[in-house]
């Protein structure tokens, strides 16, 4: 992962006809995954870092963070950021628990503890962190000019 | 316009995860973890309502890589001690060994059959792939392995037996066991879980010591089985006159115990015994464990043949006896 990826996002605005696109009240958007490490301090103690992750293994917990701006003069109205589950992934919960999960694909949305699934059995049985593919924030308020701020999830890799 | 090209991506995504997955949801179905090689991408979108309409926009992507983990297991597959006997050849021990790492590793295999603390040392004749994969050791059919030419190359969570194939010295005695190891290591490397080799990993990534330590060793015994056959003959005098004193016409009736001791089994045994001279056979009086025989040769085991009787016990566990009794007259 770039950082470099991300600052190409900027030209890519840019390109959005003005007609269409009202340039003054764009909201960016930038995608970060780290991979959570537990490393020894030089006392014993054990502590949590987040790293470039530049090696991955099953099992390892990653951190994704998105980030939103409101770089217009407008406010953005009903603004919802929504990120797909990468596939080898497993949903292992947000920061401030205010999201709704998808568990099928993106057709139908929920509080997790709300959904259910139908299981390799074919019975239909409570959904699972395991089970979300897609993760969605809704703001229920409209994005101030200038403001932003930044979802952060957590998943596993299968 | 523009709008609708974020809009595109995020039905593609589904889409394809749609087909690869079933529901959007399943993950390769592998104890390993998720294949080294494969691509993990997240592209977050957000949208928002403007005067002019609704606008979705994408993040950019950030794609990182899964690493190969290195790891392996192996476990001796015997339900226990195999048998042996002193100078035998041909024993075959059998070992399972399993990539449980996610990526495509050969593995490196390294049999141990002089092992410290046990009662004597078999000799290596051959490790050999079960290439047929039933399980079964078949001379003939299954590879014999050597080591760096015909490493075997196994899939995630894939695994194969491997045997071990040995000869037993003509020293050790009944009870004695020996103990044969197989090490299996991953030819990308092994050592201390975290351990990196940069690049090499299945799948362009790195390759990383997994728990195991990216290899594995078990072992197996071998038990040595040494029956030993002990025969007792005893005789008992009736004289006519219902004493016991040896004279013409006197009976003597013949018993012979046979024992085996040790442990596992003797087979075709045969208990055979000269009539002495002087003496005459009384026909029909072999027995068997107290069941008479015939003196033909048929198909029970009894038989004289004019000179000498016999018995075909045919096997004969350890700590079984067998009892044979005839009777011959003093001329």
């Amino acid at each position: 992962m770039k950082k470099a990826v991300f600052t190409i996002f900027a030209p890519f605005i840019a390109i959005l006809p003005v007609s269409a696109a009202h340039a003054a009240s764009q909201v960016q958007l930038s995608s970060d995954v780290f991979v959570e490490r537990i490393k020894q301090k030089s006392d014993g103690t054990l502590t949590k870092i987040l790293e470039e992750p530049k090696l991955v293994t099953p099992g390892d917990n990653l951190v994704f963070v998105v980030n939103f701006k409101n770089a217009g003069e407008k406010p953005a109205e009903k603004f919802v950021v929504t990120n797909p589950l990468p596939r080898a992934v497993a949903f292992n919960g947000t920061s401030d628990g205010l999201e709704t999960v998808s568990v099928d694909g993106g057709k139908s949305w929920g509080f997790l503890p709300n959904l259910r699934i139908q299981g390799d059995d074919g019975k239909s049985r409570p959904a699972l962190m395991a089970d979300v593919t897609h993760i969605r924030w809704n703001l229920n308020q409209p994005l101030p000019a200038g403001s932003g701020g930044k979802l952060i999830f957590r998943g596993i890799v299968r | 316009m523009s709008g609708l090209i974020p809009f595109k991506t995020v039905k593609a995504a589904c889409f394809a995860a749609s087909i690869l997955g079933g529901l959007c949801v399943s993950a390769p179905a592998f104890a390993a973890g998720t294949l080294a090689g494969t691509d993990i991408e997240n592209i977050a979108t957000a949208s928002y309502d403007t005067p002019s309409g609704t606008i979705e926009i994408d993040s950019n992507r950030v794609v990182i890589k899964v690493d190969e983990l290195l790891d392996v297991t192996i476990t001796n597959s015997d339900p226990g001690d195999v048998n042996s006997s002193p100078g035998a050849t041909t024993n075959v021990q059998r070992f399972l060994v399993t990539n449980s790492g996610n990526g495509e590793e050969a593995f490196r295999l390294t049999p141990d059959l002089n092992v410290a603390g046990d009662d004597f040392d078999p000799t290596l004749q051959n490790l050999v792939l079960d290439t047929d994969g039933n399980g079964l050791y078949d001379p003939g059919v299954d590879t014999i392995y050597s080591a760096g030419s015909n490493d075997p190359v196994l899939q995630p969570d894939q695994s194969i037996t491997v045997f071990v194939i040995s000869s037993t010295p003509a020293t050790p005695a009944d009870g004695d066991r020996a103990e044969v190891s197989l090490t299996a290591a991953a030819v990308t490397g092994t050592g201390t879980p975290g351990t990196t080799f940069a690049g090499a990993g299945d799948g362009g990534g790195d390759a990383v010591v997994g728990t195991t330590g990216a290899d594995a060793t078990d072992s197996g015994f071998l038990a040595i089985q040494a029956a030993i056959l002990s025969l007792i003959k005893s005789a008992a005098v009736a004289d006519p006159f219902g004493g016991s004193r040896a004279v013409p016409g006197s009976t003597i009736t013949y018993t012979l115990v046979a024992t085996v001791t040790g442990s596992g089994a003797l087979t075709n045994v045969v208990i055979s015994d000269p009539i002495p001279t002087d003496t005459q056979y009384v026909a029909s009086s072999i027995t068997l464990d107290s069941a008479s025989l015939t003196d033909a040769a048929d198909a029970d085991q009894g038989n004289f043949n004019g000179s000498q009787i016999s018995a075909a016990v045919g096997n004969i566990s350890a700590g079984e006896t067998k009892t044979v009794t005839f009777k011959v007259v003093i001329q």
